[in-house]
């Protein structure tokens, strides 16, 4: 009866359409379907007992340790108001230079996305301090969105983002499952340090492509970014105030994650503790932003955690009634072989993105489908990758892309909705072009990773 | 004799001022976690020394900090919803979405984790179990306790705010605006 596991999942998606909070839409709708398969005698309901171990393996997994301290971490940056006096004081630094501020911002984006990796703040935070001085000097409004929304999303792929934590431990459990099915019974294991470190050279190219859009705007299309009328003089040593924080929590959580002194996890403590000096040094850090950062921590971290119980809960359904066997057979009749196959889930993952969050399709999407490219023989930290920039495309891609609504919320209604669609168009094509890139040479990724830990 | 409907509505404020408090007080453990990890890495490198009792402690307070702050999330409102079409519900529509919600899945969900972990856990207390690595905490029974906590505390929440809702109240604490 492995037709219950596809109405399961056609239900799921129905339900989850209501805005019920995902992970109990998660949990329920795959309970009350076990509940009706087993009285149909097309479930084995003692596969459910492996659900309270299973549980207590989720809260005691080394691995997503590391999420409560990036939230922590960024939580106190965004409250220490890094992000915001790095913004300003470079856009006013470059404001004299051909599309400076557009340059300012991709900067402080991926800055900001090295050292948080939220991409709703960043986003956001850039919206409504870069946006309106960009309009101040007379930007064109669909390149100063683009340029807003599209540098928001490098939280995603850029180390150390949460996605890829959650990505790295969802996709190493696929791994090894793929390789005992394969019968192989010592497999090879990746590790979100590799993810971290594969992700390195993608999310520059992309950072320099970026730039060199906003340079190529600034030289051909002048009129797009007028140079303000007298060039602010910014202090040195404001500058440099404003961004030795940010780079000195990267090289503390990047580098003692590349040069092995640190597991990632211990490295995103050790990044809750620098932003944490960092505020303290800044003197933002009062007991209510403390009170404040914590009690977001806590309710971010329970979030995340309550959607991976509801996909595990999912998944455990969805396996009893077939539905893994189902997703395997369907991709070896695909034509195409392997490249076929792949080129279906990044499909469907980019179309899912519209709709779901990061969170939710690396929990209840991935683990479906990657043991099966697995073993079709695709490199797990290169699919990783792909994933990841595949998603950050995704929520970059009108109409329904995150990042849009999140940018529309803090624009004035002067610019329309319009314009910020064109205004991310050539980074959607900047963004295809890596995804391109990568599948034609992946050892872009899959280099650098093996020279560091090799 | 008291109306009915309006002790319903004391208790489920009750209900929430405990989620509210319960989440305050386990916030500060994120804080804890920090320092600990920080404690941990700096002994390893610097010093050479570590425990893995302390180690241990850190995923305890991380077991702690994600179980029990499920019910204060609920209680803010900050569990993930697709909300393409949600925000543009009406009001009364939301309510009956998060009403029939609670009702149809949470509610149920929470009650069967709680049955199917119920000899779990027991187990684990019967032999008080402890850590499987040599040094570490001996309190996995605790630990294994938060399968029925967490699930108690989510039905509790999600009682009270069907109770204010269904009262025509709201039932989500306000949410602090965000500091931008």
């Amino acid at each position: 009866m492995e037709w219950l596991a596809i109405l399961m999942f056609v239900c799921v998606c129905a339900v989850l359409m209501l805005g019920y909070p995902v992970a109990f839409s998660l949990a329920g709708t795959a309970l009350i379907f076990a509940g009706i398969g087993s009285v149909l005698g097309a479930f084995d309901a003692s596969l459910l007992n492996a659900l309270p171990s299973r549980l207590y393996g989720i809260m005691t997994n080394q691995t997503l340790l590391a999420v409560p301290m990036f939230v922590f971490m960024g939580v106190m940056l965004e409250k220490s108001k890094v992000a915001e006096q790095l913004l300003v004081s470079l856009t006013k630094a470059m404001g004299g230079l051909p599309a400076g501020m557009g340059i300012a911002v991709t900067l402080v984006g991926a800055l900001m996305a090295a050292s948080t990796g939220i991409v709703g703040a960043t986003v956001v935070t850039m919206g409504l301090l870069a946006l309106p001085s960009m309009m101040k000097q007379g930007y064109n409004s669909s390149y100063a969105t683009g340029v807003i929304a599209a540098t928001g999303t490098l939280g995603q792929i850029i180390p150390p983002s949460i996605a890829l934590v959650l990505l790295g431990d969802v996709l190493s459990s696929s791994y090894q499952q793929a390789q005992l099915a394969q019968g192989i019974f010592s497999p090879e294991t990746i590790s979100v340090g590799d993810l971290f470190a594969a992700a390195i050279v993608p999310g520059f190219v992309l950072v320099g492509l970026y730039l060199l859009y906003s340079l190529g705007v600034g030289l051909f299309k002048p009129d797009w970014t007028p140079k303000a009328a007298k060039a602010d003089k910014v202090p040195l040593k404001e500058i440099l105030g404003s961004l030795i924080p940010p780079l000195f929590l990267i090289v503390i959580v990047l580098g003692s994650i590349l040069r092995g002194v640190a597991t990632p996890t211990e490295a995103a403590g050790i990044g809750a503790f620098g932003a944490t000096v960092i505020a303290l040094v800044k003197r933002k850090l009062s007991l209510e932003v403390l009170k404040a950062v914590m009690q977001s921590t806590l309710s971010v971290t329970s979030m995340v955690f309550m959607i991976l119980i509801g996909a595990s809960i999912f998944s455990l359904v969805f396996r009893g009634f077939g539905g893994e066997e189902l997703v395997h057979v369907m991709f070896q009749n695909m034509p195409g072989g392997t490249f076929g196959a792949l080129l279906i889930v990044m499909a469907v993952i980019f179309l899912l993105g519209f709709i779901l969050d990061f969170i939710e399709i690396t929990f209840v999407v991935v683990p479906l489908v990657a043991p099966v490219l697995f073993m079709m023989g695709v490199d797990p930290i290169w699919l990783g990758i792909m994933i990841a920039i595949n998603l950050q495309t995704s929520f970059l891609t009108p109409p329904f892309g995150f990042a849009l609504f999140y940018l529309r919320g803090v624009t004035p209604k002067s610019i329309p909705t319009a314009a910020i669609y064109k205004g991310v168009l050539p980074f959607i094509l900047m963004q295809i072009l890596m995804l391109v890139a990568l599948a034609i040479w992946p050892e872009l990724a899959t280099t650098l990773p093996k020279y560091i830990y090799s | 004799m008291s109306n009915p409907s309006a002790l319903g509505a004391v208790l489920a404020h009750k209900a929430q001022a405990f989620s509210d408090f319960t989440g305050r007080a386990i916030s500060w453990l994120t804080f804890i976690m920090m320092l600990l990890m920080t404690t941990v890495v700096l002994l390893r490198y610097g010093f050479n020394m570590g425990w893995i009792a302390m180690q241990e402690s850190i995923l305890y307070l991380h077991a702690f900090v994600l179980m029990l702050g499920m019910a204060y999330t609920l209680s803010k409102n900050e569990h993930v919803r697709v909300d393409i079409f949600y925000r543009r519900f009406t009001p009364s529509k939301q309510k009956w979405v998060n009403i029939l919600g609670h009702l149809v899945f949470l509610i149920p969900t929470c009650v069967f984790v709680m049955i199917l972990s119920w000899q779990y856990v027991a187990q684990s207390w019967q032999i008080l179990e402890g850590s499987q690595e040599a040094g570490g905490l001996p309190l996995v029974y605790l630990l294994k306790s938060l399968l029925i906590i967490t699930p108690l505390l989510l039905i509790i929440e999600a009682l009270a705010q069907i109770v204010l809702l269904l009262a025509g109240k709201t039932a989500f604490a306000e949410k602090e605006e965000e500091v931008l």
